[in-house]
């Protein structure tokens, strides 16, 4: 059905790649999360983890922070409002488009 | 395909895998059961007595938020650098959901202050009807995380306030009992988590919770 069709064609591509979505979704439910903790709940190698992030920051989907916790340093990273909001676009319309199929 | 729910739940789960939040629940209680008990060996109409009833809301309140700090020390200091660091959302207040918890709040205070009023033989309810009370909101906390251990707990809580309720203990000692029992139990359980826990996520090398150089 073309309905069907058009709410998946719309769909953010950044987003739908499956790592990134992974990351978006912890991000939505936290305020920060620093690189280790990322990398422990998806999986990712170092590099992937990076290369994910590096496309969601360029998209301004993601702010990520370089800073110390006492002497070590710290990868903080957080979704922006715009990341929310895309994240959230998403998954609506993504719920949207199972329902009717 | 990628679960979203299931993400975002596990995400959420992931701050009790360690079993630091019900080490310091169980400190809570314990505290808890440790004031009902001094307050159950003051003679009735003493000073003490007097005393501890005013004291019970800085009780409460002083116990949460050093309890709270506890917390937030251990987690510092045992699991971030291990799993690394995260913070979770605060809660947006919800008007509607603040008057409803209040309302139902002061449903269950109120009725808890009708029985006690009544004959002995309703006041030594106390304890099972605390143990009902923490079972019901241990559960709604195990359905709404999935933690699965959070209904062992539910159980056990029950369990021990009817357990206490029937041995006939009375009612302020019987609760501070319950307080006591429930405490040690989820302290076990927390413990058992942690260790769990410690195993399978040791320290990573020094330099690893930081990001590539490319950030």
């Amino acid at each position: 059905m073309p309905t069907d069709v058009s709410a998946l064609t719309e769909i953010d591509r950044l987003i739908h790649e499956p790592a990134r979505l992974a990351l978006t979704a912890i991000l939505s439910v936290v305020e920060s999360a620093d690189f280790l903790y990322l990398q422990r709940e998806t999986g990712l190698t170092k590099g992937n983890l990076s290369s994910h992030l590096a496309k969601l920051e360029e998209a301004g989907y993601v702010t990520i922070e370089k800073t110390y916790r006492g002497r070590i340093p710290l990868t903080l990273i957080r979704l922006t409002d715009a990341g929310l909001a895309a994240y959230k676009a998403y998954r609506a319309r993504f719920k949207k488009f199972l329902e009717k199929t | 395909m990628v679960d979203i729910e299931k993400i975002e739940k596990r995400t959420v789960q992931s701050f009790y895998d360690d079993g630091l939040f019900e080490i310091a629940l169980g400190f809570f209680l314990l505290l808890l059961g440790g004031y009902f008990f001094a307050q159950a060996s003051a003679p009735k109409g003493s000073p003490m007595n007097s005393v501890l009833s005013v004291l019970f809301v800085l009780v409460i309140v002083s116990a949460g938020f050093l309890v709270n700090r506890i917390l937030r020390f251990l987690k510092r200091r045992i699991t971030y650098p291990r799993t690394g660091y995260v913070t979770f959302k605060k809660k947006e207040p919800n008007p509607k959901r603040r008057a409803a918890a209040m309302i139902t709040g002061g449903l269950i205070g109120a009725s808890m202050g009708a029985l006690y009023g009544l004959s002995p033989s309703i006041r030594t309810l106390m304890p099972a009807l605390n143990g009902i009370l923490f079972a019901v909101a241990i559960l709604l906390a195990a359905n709404k995380v999935g933690v699965f251990r959070f209904y062992i707990l539910a159980g056990a809580s029950a369990v021990i306030g009817f357990g206490i309720t029937a041995a006939g203990i009375g009612d302020i000692k019987g609760v501070s009992l319950y307080y006591g029992l429930f405490g040690a139990a989820i302290i076990l359980s927390g413990l058992a988590a942690l260790i769990v826990d410690l195993r399978r996520s040791p320290r990573p090398a020094a330099d690893a919770s930081e990001g590539p150089d490319a950030h």
